[in-house]
């Protein structure tokens, strides 16, 4: 026992004076976490409020002649919590001026009523630069003044007598819909890319496990032959090792979840034994997977190196490091890779701490973790156990 | 020449770091172009927000017909009634709305209208009704309900109500809920005014014509007239608005490539040993310096013509009509030359490779978040773009937004734009003059 914490001890100290790693695992992480703060600006704390949308209507005697469209243009435009628009009334050259400049989303242009027509329909026109959502609502806005002229005509004719009632309806609108909402997290997007990024650090851990394998492999490095000569049990020594990589791991992933919550305040929810637990679950398993790169790969250390910075790349990629909503579609389409990979695994732990109510869906992602860690384990220590060589 | 020939030999060696910045940036912007719709923005086209319909009222036509108005409207996503997927859709904005048709609506919907026995939806009934309670719709219900029978009291508390699950005041939300209230709204009116319900009908079939009147109703839309910016034709907004993405994007790859491809050579003929073999070699420093010189020119040129021809190559040469597209390229040939002052910089001050790989990524990615690559500059923070001022790549950026600008205004003025490519190129000059400062100090107290 002496012995292994013999080990471990000088484990320790050995990878913690590996700068570059350091920098990689931690320093990185950070550092990525700040330009996500920075660079993503007003996205955080959710998507903007609704803003009723500029609109220029000419002011032409068409448009006075028309009461209804009047009113309800006015309706929609007073101020409060469903104010839709934000209406200008002005002549059509000042009109063109401040939808060129984009101070309106776009024109009401009330053109002369035909004779044929029915009374309150006449010839509406939207003018606007481009297509979008608020120059989408000024059409459903229209389209509805529009319907409701359809609507008289077809109802007047079967009910003549209902006129003063239509109209009384027609004015008064009713809401039909209710706002439910599944749980109080706000679907705010922009914390994705956090969990997506401390789950990234999680599996950077493996960097440790990595230079593990190289320290251990009398192939690949004299403190390798060096150790594999020493007459302390193989098995003792690598799991001394791993616990070091671990420890420092999970340490580095402490900082960075602390930096995150309490230096820019990003919402991890308020079950911090439950994150806790998911970077511990986590790091066990980039460890793991670094470990078992580090014996898979028999080649140098660069080409080691090379191989768990691409498949930590790919799978944070994967996980929506890169792209917030690659994560959602991966689980949509490709529900398997999502079972698999590390690091979504992780970053669907904290989201589902943060979104759901219940733990079902987040143990679902931490017992795939420690699967996964024990198959890997297990398949590196396949590769470790009773090495031989020829000549060294 | 020699020097020449040695750069790119040395060139060769950091070839694999550079291409995988280069393969990973254009394949990105292949899948971009390709997945953005190549509509033209000749006409207007409604904005079709992604949503998600949970009908639990089965078959009855109203939910039916008001689900299938909705699918016409909007972009329906199939998703089964289940909160866990539904949130997980709506978290990752693959549905902005999620409207569910409670078991039930249809019949409590219709039942509304027939608040009183008999009912044929006479106007003059329900007119008495209306001047009783100075409400429609809903009210009227429970009032009616409550008075008339007791029995109805239950099925008005559930009121019809569709109920949505949205991101909390987004804009689309508004917009979904225009067109749902409309459809309904119109159904009420018909159910209470226009259609009296015929002898025998079965509630399935007055559902099924009222649906067909309103859906008759709500056919007619309002002309819109899209007018391009200064009634300019042939260059549409859309292909300038992909053309400053691209822009915007390549930066990053470029900064990237560049600063990694000529910091990996300073590195390498900097090494002291090196160094003292090459300054004692019969080739004379100046020409020595110049071919270093015309090498780094040579290759920061490469890496920008290759971008610059991937961007005519996914964008088309629409800009170039109008002598913006030259901007864009004048633009971004400054920011090679601050990319390329950089690398030298990091190539002085940087020894070992894992510290060189650090520090490009640390620099292009750093200044690319903070200076407004990845998110507009428009809804950065204004303390975050304060402090990007001190960055090249902000003014890159600027530059890049107000050429797209000009294609919009009809009477902008592109001045603005030449002082923002020359502050660029102060940064270089100031970088290049620090750099060579320090490295001639750095000689002397070798030799």
């Amino acid at each position: 026992m002496r012995m292994a914490m013999h080990v471990f001890r000088y484990r320790l100290r050995c990878l913690l004076r590996d700068t570059d790693t350091l920098f990689w695992t931690m320093a990185f992480p950070i550092l990525l976490a700040t330009m996500f703060y920075v660079g993503f600006g007003n996205l955080m704390g959710g998507d903007a409020s609704f803003e009723p949308v500029k609109v220029a209507v000419v002011n032409s005697p068409a448009y006075q002649r028309n009461v209804y469209l009047k009113q309800m243009l006015a309706v929609l435009s007073t101020p409060g919590a469903d104010q839709l628009l934000d209406l200008t009334v002005t002549d059509e050259t000042e009109a063109q001026r401040l939808l060129d400049e984009g101070g309106v989303t776009g024109i009401i242009t009330v053109g002369d009523v035909d004779d044929t027509a029915d009374p309150i329909a006449s010839s509406i026109r939207l003018t606007v630069t481009q297509s979008g959502l608020g120059q989408s609502i000024l059409k459903a806005i229209l389209d509805d003044y529009l319907h409701a002229s359809a609507t008289v005509s077809s109802v007047l004719s079967q009910n003549p007598a209902a006129i003063a009632e239509l109209i009384d309806r027609l004015g008064n609108r009713e809401s039909y819909t209710q706002q439910i909402s599944y749980s109080d997290a706000m679907p705010d997007t922009a914390v994705g890319y956090f969990y997506a990024l401390v789950a990234m650090a999680c599996l950077y851990t493996g960097f440790w496990g990595m230079r593990n394998t190289i320290d251990l492999q009398a192939d690949l490095s004299d403190q390798g032959a060096r150790r594999s000569v020493a007459p302390t049990h193989k098995l003792a020594v690598v799991l001394c090792d791993w616990a070091a990589a671990f420890l420092i791991g999970f340490g580095e992933v402490l900082v960075l979840l602390a930096y995150l919550a309490f230096g820019l305040k990003i919402d991890f929810g308020d079950q911090v034994g439950y994150v806790l637990l998911t970077c511990l679950a986590g790091c066990i398993a980039g460890v793991s997977f670094g470990t078992l790169l580090g014996t898979l790969f028999r080649k140098s250390e660069g080409a080691k190196v090379a191989a768990l910075v691409g498949a930590t790349n790919v799978l944070s990629f994967l996980a929506g490091l890169m792209y917030v909503n690659m994560k959602h579609i991966v689980a949509r389409n490709v529900p398997v890779l999502s079972y698999i990979n590390p690091v979504a695994l992780t970053s669907d732990a904290f989201y589902s701490l943060y979104v759901f109510d219940n733990h079902h869906r987040f143990f679902l992602n931490i017992g795939l973790l420690c699967v996964i860690s024990a198959v890997m384990c297990f398949a590196s220590y396949l590769q470790l156990r009773r090495e031989k060589y020829a000549s060294l | 020449m020699q020097v020449f020939k040695a750069y790119f030999r040395v060139m060769r060696a950091s070839a694999g770091m550079i291409s995988i910045y280069l393969g990973v940036f254009v394949g990105m912007a292949v899948l971009v172009t390709l997945t953005s719709s190549q509509s033209p923005a000749t006409e207007f086209n409604e904005t079709r927000t992604r949503a998600a319909v949970i009908n639990r009222d089965g078959d009855a036509p109203l939910a039916q017909g008001l689900a299938d108005y909705i699918g016409d409207t909007f972009t329906v996503v199939p998703y089964e009634d289940d909160p866990e997927k539904l949130q997980d859709a709506l978290f990752y904005r693959d549905v902005e709305y999620v409207a569910i048709i409670p078991q039930g609506f249809s019949a409590t919907f219709m039942a509304a209208g027939s608040g009183r026995p008999g009912d044929t939806g006479h106007a003059g009934d329900l007119g008495q009704a209306d001047s009783d309670s100075q409400a429609s719709g809903l009210r009227q219900v429970q009032v009616a309900g409550s008075v008339d029978s007791p029995g109805r009291t239950e099925a008005s508390d559930q009121t019809a109500v569709i109920q949505k699950v949205i991101v909390p005041a987004s804009t689309s939300s508004h917009y979904v809920d225009i067109r749902i209230d409309e459809f309904l709204n119109t159904v009420s009116i018909h159910r209470d005014l226009g259609m009296a319900g015929e002898a025998g009908e079965t509630a399935e079939d007055r559902q099924a014509r009222l649906v067909a009147a309103v859906r008759a109703d709500l056919a007619a839309e309002v002309p819109v007239s899209l007018r391009l910016a200064g009634g300019r034709s042939g260059t549409s907004k859309e292909s300038d608005s992909k053309y400053a993405s691209y822009f915007a994007y390549q930066s990053y790859a470029l900064v990237a490539m560049v600063m990694m491809g000529i910091s990996s050579i300073m590195i390498a003929f900097n090494k002291r040993d090196l160094r003292l073999r090459n300054l004692c070699t019969p080739v004379p420093q100046r020409g020595f310096d110049l071919a270093i010189a015309a090498g780094h020119a040579v290759f920061a040129l490469g890496c920008w013509a290759i971008m610059v021809l991937f961007g005519l190559i996914l964008n088309g040469t629409g800009p170039f009509s109008s002598g913006r597209g030259w901007l864009y390229l004048a633009n971004s040939l400054v920011l090679t030359a601050v990319a390329a002052a950089i690398g030298f910089a990091v190539g002085h001050f940087v020894k070992t490779s894992s510290g060189q790989s650090g520090a490009v990524n640390v620099i292009s990615l750093g200044m690319s978040f903070l200076c407004g690559v990845f998110v507009p500059q428009a809804i950065m923070r204004q303390s975050v773009l304060a402090v990007a001022k001190f960055f090249p790549v902000y003014w890159y950026i600027r530059a890049n937004d107000a050429i797209a600008a000009l294609a919009n205004s009809v009477s902008g003025s592109p001045y603005p734009i030449y002082g923002f490519m020359l502050v660029q190129l102060g940064f270089a000059v100031a970088i290049l003059s620090v750099t060579l400062l320090f490295s001639k100090e750095r000689r002397l107290a070798e030799l």
